[in-house]
């Protein structure tokens, strides 16, 4: 079952139709809703330039298609170092809105975003090289290989982001075969300190745990440093909520949550409720909308773009955008499964969890169900970094899908 | 490959995100098909405000409860621009004793986010407001609401300690929000100012409140913490009055120096803080920025002078602990001056042969230029810094000062390698040349002396962690604490002493130090000492211009502790 890097290529598939026909569907819905969010206080220029970026985007798609994933493969990590310095840069050259950007004469360059990318390619090729060479702590260290980029987004600080590139590479290690058990190990210490707000909650915790040890046949070593590992951490965490003052833990508070915003008092999700709620079934119609809640809204062509679609379109729009985007993730996903290799395969089953998380963090913000982060709707959001980014990372999807081996 | 071995992470991948967009689409069936209806009539008809109820300030009291700063009630009038008709602006602006045209502005200047409330007007007392609601009441989008503002109960005496509120102005704050712009004010402000309450009302065209807005939470107005100082209210209104007296400016500090308690931090001339709580107006700014004397710059912590011959007590300490002198030792004796090089080294007086308890009582120079020779600069510096000289010493304060102990290194940097020499040396062992203190760190100095090296850190909280004490080693000898603490009795009691004449008709036991620090024009006057009976008192004052230390700082000293432990029936 493991290539050990060897296989033979006996066809080269038609790209899938159904995946082409989602990713145009949703660039469409992308293209007008920025028009129109665009439209409402007269900034063509923003439509202007999300046509350029697309224009750009697609051409990344051909190459996507068209690129070796052997090489591609073989650049990753080259490819992943360039993320971390330009997020490195970013730290201390950083301007525009938060200090997220990186302005190169007239190329404005979002980090962040590439680093996404560069994430997927890293983790995927270090587990791909795991499984034909494995090594001891061999997932120890493709997590302290990860850790700079998890690192300099928080320090931007954008921990929205940062938790958004940890489930990531989570999922791509649930891809490889790391069952849930093993996530759940994984991820423990940061279990053990939420369960602490109730004894329920921790029961809970150290029974799952307990039965995962089990059922895995760890030796005493094992128990002795998860469980008394874990039991620390529970009881050290209310200890130390407590030593705070209430003002350091209303600013970690504001940390873990930039956007709670005292002053603006969520305004941005209330208009954004008003406005999703008022599309109604069928909406208010196109460029009829965004006159009159979102106005207002700051981020109405990047962040709560969802927003005007949803009340231009109302729910039959709303559901059309959900179906594309959850046809794109099944297609994407079964590309996945299609990849002839072990790199191949994680990279594009990394691209699957990219969209279905920006995809369910971004609407449930704006659904008011999610906290308020920086995350884009991929291809519906302005925003070149990101939509260039996005476009290669689907050629790459595509490409995979093409190759398969004939069993 | 991998789907075909094994294929559950094919269907957890699709089955998470299944439910993701079921729960998606759930929230969106709410939204907009079951509370469709709701929400349009909302944008259609009516807006959404947001209401922001500001904290009430934490109080502020002196060690024994005593209020010196709180709230009152006070009004504010607020307009939303999105519901308010420009129609209405010579109205408004006559009522509210606006000038042509600034409603207008206003209202340009919040149009980036029409739906919040902008102030018009605040602290506006009841009459005021009872006069103009009448008429305001009627128009669409302006609205009168309880505003607490900041009252300081003894303005003068802690203006300088407190500091003064003033409208915040970072970004993203709301409209009329008020922070610490000086003293603990500034630096407590995280404690003190309390989280602004949050209320969403749906409001119709007219401005009339429909309803609150169903879907999100309105949050609580959190009260800002309430703060205890170890300052004792009666002790510090006694030190203004009688640091006004000198006619001066200047300040005194007291210290516990058993608990290191800040009694006393008094610093003159003062302020009104009231008037930058309300609004400051023009001539008043004006009057405060005429005064040469700057009533707005703090003087007990934040200035720093020489220390002059205060200094002497840690010089004698130096060379008692270090072995350098034995206590009975008499070097030359003082004939008004000692000649270094080309240079004059001048006493006050001739002195004569005298040991080291008899050149503390009688503050001679000369003795000090001769025995400091013995030891080097660089020794003397890290003894000074082990007093708490060169660096911080309190807790919260404001803008503390950490004052100069000259060594080598800076020596060289201020005057090349060359530049300086023993003279430098002598002049900083009798608290002159390059050296300087806060006034705070000259009645650590006393302290210290007073407590034998046990002092802890002062600090001005009541609530707060005893520190360990500021003398951080153990590098004074019981000897030389006992035979500095003989000459500064000495001082007072001796008839040669240098206090001797301002505590003659004192029934207080006192333990001092004069100093005259030269500066240009008249000299500055300081004295630091300590009391031990009824109370463990640390004090220091300085008279800038004042003169001599021995006739204007050292009655001062007397009459502030005299007439404090008088009025506590303690003498």
């Amino acid at each position: 079952m493991l290539n050990e890097g060897r296989f033979e290529l006996t066809g080269r598939d038609r790209p899938d139709l159904l995946l082409l026909i989602s990713i145009v569907v949703l660039l469409v819905i992308g293209l007008s809703t920025v028009y129109s969010a665009s439209k409402a206080v007269s900034e063509s220029g923003f439509f202007n330039r999300q046509v350029l970026w697309v224009g750009i985007g697609i051409a990344f798609f051909l190459a996507g298609t068209w690129f070796s994933f052997r090489r591609l493969e073989e650049i990753s990590p080259l490819l992943y170092l360039l993320s971390c310095l330009l997020l490195f840069a970013t730290l201390f050259l950083g301007s525009g809105p938060a200090d997220r950007w990186l302005i190169i004469g007239p190329i404005h360059i979002q980090p962040s975003e590439i680093a996404k990318a560069g994430l997927i390619l890293m983790s995927s090729w270090w587990l791909s090289s795991l499984r034909v060479r494995p090594r001891r702590f061999g997932e120890i260290l493709v997590f302290l290989t990860i850790l700079p980029v998890i690192i300099l987004t928080l320090l931007q600080p954008d921990l929205g982001t940062s938790v958004a590139m940890i489930m990531i590479v989570l999922a791509i290690f649930v891809w490889a075969g790391y069952g849930p058990g093993w996530i759940y190990l994984i991820i423990s210490p940061v279990l053990a300190a939420v369960s602490s707000i109730h004894i329920v909650f921790w029961i809970l915790f150290m029974c799952i745990l307990g039965l995962i040890l089990y059922r895995r046949r760890y030796p005493f070593s094992s128990w002795v440093i998860f469980m008394g590992g874990n039991s620390i951490v529970a009881a050290l965490t209310p200890m130390a909520w407590n030593l705070l003052e209430t003002y350091q833990r209303s600013r970690l508070i504001t940390f873990l949550d930039p956007s709670s915003d005292p002053h603006g008092a969520g305004w941005n999700i209330i208009q954004s409720e008003v406005a999703v709620g008022s599309g109604g079934l069928f909406g208010q119609g196109f460029l009829q909308g965004a006159q009159k809640e979102l106005a207002y809204l700051p981020a109405r062509h990047t962040d709560f773009v969802f927003s005007v679609w949803a009340e231009e379109t109302g729910f039959l729009g709303g559901l059309i955008l959900l179906a594309a985007f959850f046809v794109l993730i099944w297609r994407i996903t079964l590309a996945a499964r299609k990849s002839v290799n072990a790199f191949n395969s994680l990279v594009t089953a990394g691209i699957a969890s990219y969209f279905t998380i920006h995809v369910f963090v971004n609407v449930g913000m704006t659904l008011g169900i999610m906290p308020v982060t920086g995350l884009p709707l991929p291809l519906i959001s302005y925003g070149g970094s990101q939509m260039i980014v996005v476009l290669f990372l689907l050629g790459l999807a595509v490409n995979a899908g093409m190759f398969w081996r004939e069993v | 490959m991998y789907g075909n071995s094994k294929n559950w992470p094919f269907l957890f991948f699709l089955s998470v995100a299944l439910v993701l967009f079921i729960l998606l689409g759930v929230r969106l069936i709410y939204l907009q098909v079951i509370k469709g209806e709701y929400y349009r009539g909302l944008s259609s008809q009516n807006h959404i405000r947001v209401i922001v109820t500001p904290a009430p300030r934490g109080v502020i009291s002196d060690r024994n409860a005593v209020i010196l700063a709180d709230s009152k009630p006070a009004f504010i009038v607020s307009a939303v621009p999105s519901e308010f008709n420009r129609i209405n602006s010579a109205l408004v602006e006559q009522q509210l004793g606006m000038s042509e045209g600034e409603m207008n502005e206003i209202l340009d200047e919040a149009s980036a986010v029409p739906h919040r409330p902008v102030v018009l007007r605040e602290g506006l007392g009841v009459e005021k407001v009872s006069s103009i609601a009448e008429d305001l009441y009627r128009i669409p989008g302006v609205m009168i609401d309880v505003a607490p503002l900041r009252r300081y109960h003894r303005p003068e005496d802690f203006c300088h300690i407190l500091g003064y509120v003033g409208l915040a102005d970072t970004q993203g704050s709301f409209r009329g929000e008020v922070t610490g712009r000086t003293g603990l004010e500034l630096s407590l402000n995280e404690i003190l100012s309390g989280i602004p309450g949050l209320k969403r009302e749906v409001v119709d065209a007219l401005g009339r409140v429909v309803e609150e807005f169903r879907g999100a939470s309105s949050e609580d107005t959190v009260p800002g913490g309430n703060v205890a100082l170890t300052v004792d209210a009666d002790l510090q209104r006694i030190a203004i009055a009688e640091l006004e007296q000198t006619g001066m400016p200047g300040a005194v500090v007291i210290i516990d120096y058993e608990n290191g308690d800040i009694l006393c931090a008094a610093s003159i001339p003062t302020f009104n803080p009231n008037m930058f709580a309300r609004g400051i107006t023009q001539d008043e700014w004006n009057a405060i920025l005429d005064n040469q004397d700057n009533p707005l710059f703090e003087r007990a912590w934040a200035a720093t002078y020489p220390p002059a011959s205060t200094f002497k007590v840690i010089t004698a300490c130096w060379l008692l602990s270090e072995g350098l002198i034995s206590p009975d030792y008499m070097p030359n004796p003082c004939y008004g001056s000692l000649t270094l090089g080309d240079t004059d080294f001048g006493c006050w007086t001739s002195h004569g042969r005298l040991n080291v308890v008899q050149a503390l009582e009688q503050s001679c120079d000369v003795f000090f230029y001769r025995t400091a020779q013995l030891g080097s600069i660089d020794g003397f510096a890290e003894y000074s810094a082990c007093f708490g000289m060169g660096s911080r010493v309190a807790d919260v304060l404001t803008g503390e000062k950490a004052g100069l102990i000259p060594d080598s290194d800076y020596l060289t940097r201020a005057y090349g390698s060359d530049g300086w020499g023993l003279g430098n040396l002598l002049n900083i062992s009798i608290g002159q040349g390059e050296l300087l203190a806060t006034p705070l760190q000259l009645a650590v100095i006393a302290g210290i002396i007073a407590s034998r090296g046990e002092m802890p850190h002062p600090g001005i909280l009541l609530q707060r962690e005893i520190q360990n004490p500021v003398l951080s080693s153990d590098v004074v000898t019981d000897f030389a604490f006992d035979t500095v603490i003989e000459g500064m009795l000495r001082v007072v009691t001796s008839r040669r002493g240098t206090l001797y004449n301002a505590f003659s008709d004192s029934s207080l036991d006192f333990w001092g130090k004069t100093g005259t620090a030269e500066c240009p024009g008249e000299n500055h006057a300081l004295v630091i000492g300590f009391t031990r009976d009824p109370m463990p008192l640390a004090i220091s004052v300085v008279v800038e211009h004042g003169g001599h230390g021995s006739s204007v700082a050292g009655p001062v000293a007397e009459r502030i502790l005299s007439s404090y432990f008088a009025e506590r029936g303690e003498i």
